[in-house]
């Protein structure tokens, strides 16, 4: 038992099962003294290490939060590959582009070695001992509420000593910051349905309508939903499923789309009040006060406003009140708006006529230990931030897995704000934008390195803890696990309660060995359950089962017309492509030299313009053209897109990188900067389609560097890729 | 006009032709000087490739071949042309090519040569190259015998070896004469020892003039064969604009026509630096434009039934390369190929031109630009405009180490051309000795029957 | 060198696609694509570059055509008229983009193989056109002869170039297969290293690989199992079953598909046409006539 002085309810707040939903069973024959262990190196081979025969460790992907489970082939104590684990509810043995280059984030050359000092414009290398010493003095004195602690989503137990740990600063300035994140699709899901982040069931859906949601590319957790779109393309009972998506720039999932149809940017909602109206004139019955509220939208006016022709509104009626169920998503295209949160209303309501709730839609089970659950990301903290910065408040900054000095927009001023605090610390992995600005730079460990357990926030069927673990020795000797590191910091001012953990692996092996009965059966030996779930890679708990409760929007307003501007006549629409995100993976070589899907190119960024649009403006390929909003320019070379509103410009996130090393820096511009600061109106976020601008030619020329070759997209009359239409097909005999 | 005087003396001869050996105009030591220069530009180029790999030659997929095949291909054409006038024409008794057929000769080994550093340039491992011969390894391996490629490599060896044997079998009684007029030195060591102790007998004139008919006998087949091989590389191949049936007498004819360019080209130059102007007679030079004219037509309808054939044929993807060489971004070249191969010879149609010296040597140079440009159209397009649509690439360019190895290529056949005129007769002294003996008898014959001579026959 | 060995090994040394006297036993391996399944997300092409030490060749080299990805999505735009040569001309494309992804297809009478002078790419006997990198001088006659332009030479010597492989990146390279040095040809080998090691394995156990124990680094990874890899004599395997769901045959240069107007089948093989007998079939992306 533990000889500490402290209760079981803190005991279990410690190990990060406080407050749980699910009661756990008493912790008798738990010995904290056998988490002492260390972990066995790989290079002085273990009995099961033989050179020249791969083994396989199982972990988790941490390249993005959708939380699937890897398995990593290792071989002569080096991680090769990773591959999807078949046993993950998630991913079930399913890999995306960006988890496989998970191991060039380990494998990084640019990776940051040793905790620097600023010292004037350079780092100076420190110890550990000293940084922890540095930090210790630096928070000597500051108030809590002086001290903030920046994170992109965390979950787990590292989220656990996280909190515990800003508690025992007396601070509660924990910020989450997602500068991608489907923040206002979670607020109106929690008006509609009365859960953030509800389950989907693509699969069992007939109709799929998108509003722009990335499923397959970039959304929520795009490798599960890629199944359920294989199955869902399948057909239940034998219809195959079929796919409209509504969108001002196609995305990966608008090209896959039976109908792509373009909308103007920013009337998605008022599309969805049209297609509610549309199905009560087809005959669905439509609640009274629904009826009435979307009887303005005769398919004329809302053609007219959205651009869609009222012939397809009325098809696409059709076969959502032929076809049941499906399925409507809203995705970052229909929320990127001052009126996301309306726009989010309208396509949830939609939903709810369509009587999809229940059975396409379901609630998903809440984490049942709180402590552990997932903190999600939204834009609206780097405003916070931001705020406190400017004001001062700040004086201690801690960043992790955040790069808000790249991601926010350069009217924010936020680089300059940062330098008002007066100590930053940056854990990081590379010397990233933020890290530069910060004045202690600690090397984490990679993710391949590292211990953890994580919850992803979209969970498909209970709830998936995740366990990472190491798949090699490290690689440089002065990188620490984040978890070690809080673990140390926290032991400074909480010594009593964490003296019994060495390391963050006994602590995590502890904590889960602690829940055992939640886990395994009665019983078991702890050693034989732990050597199994570092085996397994994962461990499902039921969770606590949910319902969704209906509640229809009453009121749903939708501007009358999107404002121009004459100085500004087009849109920006910053993408987000699947492998680069909010960027903070650009520096892996595969991820720069795979092909972005529609416009095959690599390296480099570009601006999406319709041809419409570019003969207008005398703009061909590759031209170099300026892209102006009212916070800034950015220059990059025009490719001439169909996929894309001939009022909208588009330019990927991600690249633009003055920092991160050498596959990240210098390659393309990042449209991050030059946004306008336009937030949604009910939760805050960061409008990121509300940016306007003009775009000007700059004289130059390149050529742009992409896979497709001079025919471009054309088969010319050669039967390469074919397409057949779905009633000359016979699918029902397929193997 | 006559194809040469008649009254040459024997010993003049001898001596003009000595004189070549020790004496050219200074002109030849610049053309040296060019010419090792321009090699020292593709040995850079080359040393920079070999150490770099081929990428520098801005090579890529799907353009894996370029300049140097194209090269390739014209260097090999133009050493057909030797063959044609030695070989082909010495069946015929078309006495008029004696005074040249030696410098044509030589330029057939020295073009081979040539090409087959081509071969070994465009090789990704070209310190492996061996590998592409049958040789005798513990291994078992064999190189792959279903390859035009290796046919390729088999004819060009063959015909290369023949080639120099052939020049060398035509050449022992000059240098026996060599050996006789030269004063002591490395060279009278060297005619020494290649005159095989020639003596001028009866029995070793036989066995000279049938050793010399048997290898010009088997040489002419080789010499077909070699261009209709290479002409397989791409006949034989499934790409459109190259799986053409009607490429090896194609190239057969190409290769003539760009090797009798070259030789009026070198008759021009060699005639005025040699001081040669008696033995090759503008008359002489006349019956090889004339040869060239002729040739040119028969390549130019050759080259109209190709075309036809892709355009009536059905075979799609054939029609569009022809279409994109005419109108796409190899357009000027192709365009460029058909003025310089069938417009431009149609000067030589006019007698006037036929001995304007310096009207045959731009043309003749324009009619082997016109031949590089038709191997390189041959070539490229098919590459930017193949099969797949999606890898088609219509803006490759070959970087300046290709053009610097093409560029150097010229220097490297000049300067082996050179040094061999200098080094060896480049008249043949007894042939010409025979042409003035036939053809003073002739004469003699003629006056006797009060006729006057006309020159040729 | 023998020349017994080159007389008696000729007819085994090159087969022009499988005939009825040497047919494939026990193994042919194939592939079919479910271009319905497929959403160009370009997740088996970085599986591949992570599984066959392909290299990253950076901007100026990609730009130049020097690309090293044995797999790449092509990306089309349809057309209303697919025998038309004029290119799309909707204003819109409103029935999305259709991805291909394309890589060697291991042809049964392959057109590289014949043309190679040192013999360096061969069939195998369970049907892969195999590469062998140390037997290739690099004269790049394959590449100029195949229809769909898959194969890659390495145009520079990419295990000594900058920032291919830096420092600890060596590390993640998979020892089961070489590096390629420069002037060298490689392709897509179906992962053949994968396929040799399930072979040896299963050979210690007297039997043959059933279905799914060798999966290639692209199908394994595909989050919509687009891709279907396997033995094509193995009547159990899903790739038989696909091909001969949809009537299509290994050795025949004209399916049922394109016989029959409406079969409602949608297996094709790409330049069917050129009589080489690719191992991969590709099944239609179907698009819904209702909307």
């Amino acid at each position: 038992m533990i000889d500490n002085n402290f209760d079981r309810r803190d005991f279990l707040k410690v190990l990060g099962w406080g407050g749980a939903a699910v009661a756990l069973t008493g912790c008798g024959n738990t010995s904290v003294q056998d988490g002492k262990e260390t972990v066995v190196s790989y290079v002085e081979a273990a009995a099961y290490v033989a050179p020249g025969i791969s083994t396989y460790f199982n972990s988790t992907c941490a390249q993005c939060e959708a939380g699937c489970s890897v398995t990593g082939r290792v071989r002569e104590g080096r991680v090769l590959k990773l591959e999807g684990n078949a046993d993950s509810v998630i991913n079930r043995g399913k890999m995306c582009g960006l988890g496989q280059a998970g191991v060039q984030h380990h494998y990084n050359p640019d990776r940051v070695r040793e905790p620097l000092l600023r010292n004037g414009d350079k780092g100076e290398t420190i110890t550990w001992e000293k940084a922890y010493e540095l930090i210790a003095q630096k928070l000597n004195g500051v108030s809590g509420d002086n001290i903030d602690f920046m994170t992109g989503t965390i979950s787990g137990h590292l989220k656990v000593l996280l909190s515990n740990y800003m508690d025992s600063l007396a601070s509660k300035n924990h910020f989450v910051y997602e500068a991608i994140s489907p923040a206002v699709q979670r607020a109106a899901n929690l008006k509609s349905y009365g859960v953030e982040m509800p389950r989907f069931h693509i699969n069992k859906a007939k109709v799929v309508l998108s509003f722009g949601a990335d499923f397959l590319g970039a959304w929520v957790s795009p490798v599960h939903f890629s199944q359920q779109y294989a199955q869902f393309r399948k057909g239940s009972d034998g219809q195959r499923g079929v796919l409209v998506q509504v969108e001002s720039k196609m995305t990966l999932t608008g090209a896959n789309a039976d109908r792509w149809l373009v909308v103007k940017p920013g009337t998605e909602g008022v599309l969805a009040l049209g297609v509610i109206n549309a199905l009560g004139l087809a005959g669905l019955s439509l609640p009274a006060a629904v009826a009435a509220m979307v009887k303005p939208y005769d398919k004329e006016r809302v053609s007219q406003e959205t651009g869609v022709s009222t012939d397809h509104l009325v098809k696409l009626a059709a076969i959502l009140k032929e076809r049941s169920p499906s399925l409507v998503l809203l995705g970052s295209a229909a929320e990127g708006y001052a009126h996301g949160s309306q726009n989010a209303a309208a396509i949830n309501l939609l939903n709810q006529v369509l009587g999809n709730v229940g059975k396409t839609i379901e609630a998903a089970a809440s984490v049942p230990f709180p402590q552990v659950a997932p903190s999600l990301g939204n834009s609206a903290a780097l405003r916070m931030v931001n705020n406190r910065l400017a004001d001062g408040q700040t004086k201690v900054l801690f960043t992790y897995g955040v790069n808000p000095v790249f991601t926010a927009p350069k009217e924010t001023n936020f680089a300059a704000n940062m330098a008002k605090a007066g100590f930053k610390v940056a854990f990081a992995h590379y010397l990233d934008e933020t890290a530069l600005q910060a004045d202690l730079v600690l090397p984490l460990d990679s993710a391949l390195e590292d211990w953890g357990t994580h919850i992803a926030e979209y969970q498909p069927d209970g709830v998936q803890i995740s366990i990472q673990q190491p798949l090699m020795e490290k690689l440089h000797a002065n990188t620490r696990g984040m978890g070690d590191v809080l673990l140390t910091l926290i032991k400074k001012n909480r010594a009593a309660e964490y003296a019994a953990f060495e390391d963050y692996y006994a602590y995590v092996r502890t904590a889960l060995l602690q829940n055992k009965r939640q886990f395994a059966d009665v019983g078991v030996d702890d050693e034989v359950f732990w050597n199994d779930l570092l085996s397994a890679g994962l461990v499902n708990v039921a969770g606590t089962s949910n319902k969704l409760v209906a509640k229809l929007a009453s009121e749903i307003k939708l501007p009358a017309a999107v404002d121009t501007d004459a100085k500004f006549p087009l849109r920006l629409i910053p993408s987000v492509t699947a492998s680069l995100r909010d960027g903070r993976h650009a520096n892996q070589p595969w991820l720069q030299e795979s092909p972005d899907p529609l416009t095959t190119i690599v390296w480099d960024s570009w601006v999406e313009i319709h041809p419409k649009k570019a003969a207008e403006l005398g703009i061909v390929e590759g031209d170099i053209v300026e892209v102006e909003s009212k916070n800034g320019t950015v220059k990059a070379q025009a490719y001439l897109f169909n996929g894309i509103h001939p009022d909208a410009v588009s330019i990927p996130l991600g690249r633009g990188h003055d920092a991160m090393g050498r596959y990240a820096k210098g390659f393309g511009v990042n449209p991050f900067a030059i946004l306008d600061r336009v937030f949604d109106d009910e939760t805050g976020e960061l409008a990121m389609h509300e940016t306007l601008v003009k775009i000007s030619k700059t004289g130059k020329r390149v050529i742009v560097v992409k896979d497709e070759g001079a025919a471009g997209g054309n088969q010319h009359g050669k039967k390469i890729a074919v397409n057949i239409a779905s009633d000359q097909v016979e699918l029902s005999g397929e193997a | 006009m006559k194809d040469i005087n008649e009254d040459i003396a024997w010993a003049k001869i001898n001596k003009d032709v000595l004189k070549s050996l020790e004496s050219p105009r200074k002109l030849y030591w610049v053309i040296l000087a060019v010419a090792i220069a321009m090699i020292s530009v593709a040995v850079g180029c080359e040393v920079y490739q070999y150490n770099m790999g081929m990428g520098v030659s801005n090579l890529n997929n799907p353009h894996v071949w370029g300049l140097y095949i194209a090269t390739f291909i014209f260097w090999i054409g133009m050493s057909h042309s030797g063959t044609l006038l030695s070989a082909i024409l010495h069946l015929m008794h078309a006495d008029w090519r004696k005074p040249i057929y030696r410098f044509a000769e030589a330029m057939t080994t020295f073009s081979l040569m040539t090409a087959g550093l081509f071969v070994m340039v465009h090789l990704g491992r070209l310190w492996q190259f061996y590998y592409s011969l049958p040789y005798p390894n513990d291994r078992g391996l064999w190189p792959n015998f279903q390859s035009p490629l290796l046919w390729d490599a088999m004819a060009i060896f063959t015909y290369l070896s023949s080639s120099i044997l052939f020049l060398f079998v035509g050449m022992i009684p000059d240098l026996a004469i060599c050996r006789d007029n030269m004063h002591d030195g490395w060279r009278k060591k060297l005619y020494t020892w290649l005159s095989l102790g020639w003596e001028g007998t009866d029995r070793q004139w036989r066995n000279f003039r049938i050793t010399y008919l048997t290898i010009a006998c088997f040489l002419i087949p080789l010499a077909v064969s070699v261009h209709s091989i290479v002409a397989s590389d791409f006949a034989m191949s499934q790409q459109p604009g190259w799986h053409v049936t009607s490429f090896p007498p194609y190239f057969v004819a190409g290769a003539l026509y760009s090797g009798c360019a070259a030789i009026i080209t070198l008759f021009i130059i060699l005639r005025y630096t040699f001081k040669f102007e008696e033995y090759m007679t503008l008359s002489i030079l006349k019956k090889t434009v004339r040869l060239t004219f002729a040739i040119a037509m028969i390549w130019t309808y050759l080259n109209a039934i190709e075309f036809a054939s892709v355009w009536y044929g059905h075979d799609q993807p054939s029609k569009d390369v022809l279409i994109q060489k005419a109108t796409g971004p190899y357009a000027p070249f192709w365009w460029g190929m058909i003025f310089c191969g069938s417009i431009v010879p149609l000067m030589l149609a006019f007698k006037r031109f036929q001995t304007n010296i310096p009207v045959l040597l731009v043309t003749s140079l324009l009619l082997n630009l016109g031949m590089w440009l038709e191997r390189w159209m041959i070539v490229a397009p098919t590459f930017s405009h193949g099969y797949y649509p999606w890898t088609w690439d219509h803006n490759q360019w070959p970087s300046w180490v290709q053009w610097g190895i093409v560029f150097g290529s010229f220097g490297w056949f000049t300067l082996l051309f050179m040094v061999f005129c200098k080094v060896f007769p480049s008249v043949s002294m007894y042939e010409v000795k025979e042409m003035v003996y036939h053809r003073s008898r002739a004469t003699k014959k003629l006056e006797a029957s009060g006729m006057q001579a006309k020159g040729a026959h | 060198m023998s020349v017994t060995n080159l007389l008696e090994n000729w007819s085994e040394f090159r087969h022009a696609h499988p005939v009825g006297d040497v047919p494939h036993d026990p193994y042919k391996w194939a592939m079919s694509i479910d271009l319905d399944a497929c959403t160009g997300c370009n997740a088996c092409s970085v599986a591949c570059y992570a599984e066959n030490n392909l290299p990253v060749v950076g901007k100026e080299k990609y730009a130049a055509g020097h690309s090293m990805h044995w797999m790449r999505i092509e990306r089309y735009w349809p057309v209303d008229d697919t025998t038309s040569l004029e290119p799309a001309t909707r204003e819109f494309p409103d029935q999305g983009a259709q991805f291909l992804p394309m890589m060697c297809q291991q042809c049964e009478a392959a057109p590289c193989e014949t043309v190679c002078p040192v013999g360096a790419t061969n069939h195998t006997p369970d049907g892969l056109n195999s590469q062998a990198y140390n037997r290739c001088v690099g004269s790049r006659y394959c590449s100029a002869n195949c229809p769909f332009k898959v194969r890659y030479f390495n145009w520079y010597d990419y295990p000594t170039t900058e920032n291919v492989w830096p420092a600890e990146m060596t590390q993640q390279l998979n020892p089961d297969i070489t590096l390629r040095s420069k002037g060298v040809m490689e392709k897509c080998t179906f992962c053949v290293q994968r396929i040799r090691a399930g072979e040896r394995s299963v050979k210690n156990e007297g039997r043959v690989l059933k279905d799914g124990e060798v999966q290639t680094a692209c199908q394994q990874v595909c989050p919509t199992g687009a891709i279907t890899f396997g033995n094509l004599i193995d009547s159990e395997s899903k790739v038989h079953q696909q091909w001969k769901a949809q009537r299509v045959e290994l050795t025949a240069d004209e399916q049922e598909k394109d016989k029959e107007a409406d079969s409602g089948l949608r297996g094709y093989r790409i330049l069917e046409e050129l009589r080489a007998y690719p191992s991969v079939m590709y099944m239609e992306r179907v698009r819904e006539s209702a909307i």
